[in-house]
């Protein structure tokens, strides 16, 4: 199970039963906590429907209460080629 | 000029902090992840001597160096002086230095430069192998730049700039900052790089000298490798970068290269900011990507931390934001007493004191510093007469409720340039960096009669004769009253 986190302005951002694209950051320890990824992935507002957590911090960084989980599908490659 | 003897790296700083008590050696081991961040705060808070944790978790060999120039005496012993100098000393001493020949600094070889003891290419390039910290809990991401320099070329004119913009960890290779569209840099890639979708080569530098520090945060016109310069009496020792053209200071404790992207944005914050809050909003914002690593042995990374008063970001963004726009001021020819910025206004508040020459000095005074460089800094602007200590809080306070008039002596300013960083901004303001700016006019109109209209100050100084004075002076002991030091 890993264990993520995401920032966002509004709950609604995080939309249940559809394909969502996110950046989210990993809060397991290591060297790489808190470094980020932007996936494609399914949340839900029950934090067992899916085997990954997900913390939810508002825009100012407050921690909500709601504890969320989520399926990573794929990671986005926004980075151009070039830069790789 | 007598000749300066100010540290010349981040360790000959830290060594000289030690020894004044102006830093404490800490040995226990701390964690990147909050804790550096928190110690460095309640440093902050308190005013207390500067943390140097020697042992930080997971980074053997690495350690931190926090509110580097968060103390007037620090300030003073960056600059080589007695760290008991008063805050007009040192303020005195920084414009003689920065208004004396500019130093131009020189390039080193490679072999000299301790910079270059470890260096990290392609695959083995990893931000983590750096203790980045957490600075504070709740942040949008662990920042690399809190202390540091942004170095960039001007593709065409060819200047160099050494810019303070905070950089986020977004991943191994990825950083994002906040470079507003003003700064030296936000110009450079608005007026070049990004129309033509050119990358622009960079390189922060960490662990600079606090004198190469201060000169990366200070609003001057002065190209920063010559402020150093002139700040620290001799030329600022440099080393051409790895993977670019840039040049680095040699001394700096840990270099990162690469190139702003103009085709590729990832977000940065939120992040504790000067004003005390977490303000400015997540976004979007100029994204580093990341090419080597070059560092010393037994790396200091050094950290700022911004939060509530006082730290680098009010204590000195104050210094140097009022001490440029005296010189402006002076440069126009406007018989100005001095400038102050008060820490505790967050930078936001400029105190001018003024001999009231002519009418609309202050008009003239807030219109020439909202209109120039330093104007996004700061929205209030309050103008005292030559008699008022700009120094002293009481005596400005005091001005500012008994002279200003409410409808004719407040002046606002709308639709100027902003930061998204103002908290009491509304969030479209924060979103497009639109400001708004307040004049505050202490001084008596110069069509007031200066014997029947303006009133008397009614103080022990002014209203009685001198041998009544001097009487009182002399018997104060003798009255009963302990003596006034
Ligand atoms: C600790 C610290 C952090 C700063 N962070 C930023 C920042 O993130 N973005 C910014 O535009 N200015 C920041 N500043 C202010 C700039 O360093 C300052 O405006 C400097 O003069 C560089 O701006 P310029 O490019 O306009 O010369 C910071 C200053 C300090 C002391």
């Amino acid at each position: 199970m890993n264990k993520w986190e995401v920032f966002v302005m509004d709950m609604s951002e995080l939309a249940e039963g559809e394909d969502i694209e996110l950046s989210i950051r990993t809060l397991n320890p290591g060297l790489h906590k808190y470094t980020y990824k932007r996936v494609k992935c399914q949340v839900s507002a029950k934090p067992d429907a899916f085997p990954d957590s997900l913390q939810v911090r508002m825009g100012r960084g407050q921690l909500s209460a709601s504890q969320y989980s989520i399926k990573v599908l794929a990671e986005v490659q926004r980075l151009p080629e070039k830069y790789r | 000029m007598s000749k300066i003897s100010a540290p010349k790296s981040n360790r000959e700083f830290i060594e000289a902090c030690v020894k004044a008590g102006d830093a404490v050696r800490i040995k226990q081991e701390v964690d990147w992840e909050n804790e550096a961040g928190a110690i460095v705060r309640r440093a902050c808070e308190l005013a207390a001597p500067a943390p140097f944790m020697e042992k930080i978790k997971d980074y053997p060999g690495f350690s931190y160096f926090g509110a580097p120039l968060s103390t007037y005496r620090r300030m003073a012993i960056s600059l080589g002086m007695d760290p008991a100098s008063s805050l007009p000393e040192i303020g005195k001493e920084y414009l003689k230095r920065t208004n004396s020949e500019p130093i131009a600094p020189v390039l080193i070889d490679k072999k000299d430069a301790p910079c270059k003891e470890n260096i990290l290419m392609g695959k083995d390039v990893d931000l983590c192998k750096l203790p980045v910290p957490l600075v504070h809990d709740g942040d949008g991401g662990r920042y690399v730049g809190t202390w540091h320099a942004v170095v960039t070329k001007h593709p065409v004119r060819g200047d160099v700039n050494w810019g303070m913009y905070r950089q986020m960890m977004f991943d191994s290779r990825t950083m994002s900052g906040a470079v507003f569209p003003f700064s030296d840099l936000g110009k450079a890639l608005t007026e070049y790089y990004l129309p033509r979708g050119e990358s622009c080569p960079f390189a922060t530098a960490i662990g600079l000298s606090p004198l190469a520090a201060m000169a990366a945060c200070a609003p001057s016109p002065i190209p920063e490798p010559e402020l150093v310069g002139m700040l620290s009496g001799e030329p600022a020792r440099l080393v051409k970068c790895e993977t670019n053209d840039l040049e680095v200071p040699a001394d700096a404790e840990i270099i990162i290269e690469g190139e702003i992207c103009p085709d590729y944005k990832v977000e940065e914050g939120p992040f504790g900011e000067y004003t005390g809050y977490r303000t400015s909003p997540r976004d979007f914002r100029v994204t580093f990507r990341v090419n080597c690593i070059t560092y010393r042995n037994n790396a200091t990374m050094t950290i700022s931390n911004m939060g509530v008063p006082q730290d680098e970001g009010q204590l000195l963004r104050s210094f140097s934001l009022g001490l440029e726009l005296e010189k402006l001021l002076r440069s126009q020819g406007i018989p100005v007493t001095g400038v102050y910025m008060h820490p505790r206004s967050t930078h936001h508040m400029m105190i001018v004191g003024v001999k009231p020459a002519y009418a609309g000095i202050a008009q003239q005074i807030a219109q020439l510093a909202f209109g120039s460089k330093l104007g996004p800094w700061f929205h209030m602007v309050m103008v005292v007469d030559d008699q008022t200590d700009i120094f002293n809080w009481d005596e400005v306070y005091h001005a500012f409720c008994t002279r200003c008039h409410p409808a004719n002596g407040i002046h606002i300013y709308k639709n100027t340039t902003g930061t998204p960083l103002y908290p009491y901004a509304t969030p479209h303001e924060r979103k497009y960096s639109i400001g708004s700016k307040v004049l505050f006019d202490c001084l008596w109109p110069v069509d007031w009669d200066k014997t029947n209209d303006v009133p008397t100050v009614v103080s022990f100084k002014n209203v009685y004769p001198k041998d009544i004075q001097e009487k009182v002076l002399s018997n104060w002991t003798a009255y009963g009253y302990p003596e006034v030091k």
